[in-house]
């Protein structure tokens, strides 16, 4: 539970957080729920990747705000079970798998991701997806740490 | 650190340093993050020097050169 003594109202914690400012709130649920209804890339890799930033992260996960309004499945059962052990798992494409490696230096060593990284994930997307996937990582990246800080546990 | 943009922006690319980036390959996205980044300048309860402060501080600590 946060220890933020004044909350907002809201149907969970992140809302409730967040709240505290109604227009920025606002904005971000705008933009965050573009990444879901203008699908700018995977939904299935976008999904897997908001999960595993949390997992990275030790926090809970930036709610998929918008996913549901859009019809838009999230990624297969077997690949969520699947997700901390991807490097094992055959469950993965290899574009899926590039994008997790790339995932996981963006979160806990952003100077280490090198040309042939970033080479990787290019030979799966386009520089438009690419701009996308780089920008939801963000999000989540710094929005994780976000409920750490903050104290918002769980995933809403 | 790459030494240069390893995307490059698209050629009808136009306005300022962002606006003229590679993030213009999305251009709803971009207008709408912003929207929230003036949202956070432009409103709130934390003073503009002290917004100032973090962001620059932030790119020092994570050693962003751009």
């Amino acid at each position: 539970m946060t220890w933020l003594t004044a909350t907002a109202p809201g149907a969970t914690e992140f809302d409730r957080v967040f709240g505290l400012r109604p227009a920025l709130y606002d904005d971000f649920q705008n933009f965050l729920s573009l990444f879901w209804s203008l699908r700018p890339i995977d939904p299935v890799i976008l999904e897997l990747c908001r999960r595993r930033v949390a997992q990275l992260l030790g926090g809970g996960a930036v709610p998929p705000i918008g996913q549901g309004s859009t019809g838009v499945s999230e990624a297969p059962p077997e690949k969520i079970a699947a997700l901390e052990q991807w490097r094992e798992a055959v469950a993965f494409s290899e574009g899926e798998r590039a994008c997790l490696a790339f995932v996981e230096k963006f979160v806990l060593q952003p100077h280490g991701v090198t040309d042939e990284d970033a080479a990787a994930v290019r030979e799966h997307l386009s520089d438009k997806e690419m701009v996308a996937f780089t920008e939801a990582l963000a999000v989540f990246d710094g929005f994780t740490r976000f409920r750490i800080i903050l104290g918002i546990e769980g995933d809403d | 650190m790459a030494a240069s943009p390893r995307i490059a922006p698209p050629a009808v690319a136009g306005g300022d340093a962002v606006q003229s980036s590679p993030l213009a390959h999305q251009p709803e996205l971009l207008h709408a993050f912003l929207r929230l980044y003036g949202t956070l300048w432009s409103h709130g309860v934390v003073d503009h020097p002290t917004k100032e402060i973090a962001r620059i501080r932030n790119a020092r600590i994570t050693d962003c050169g751009y």
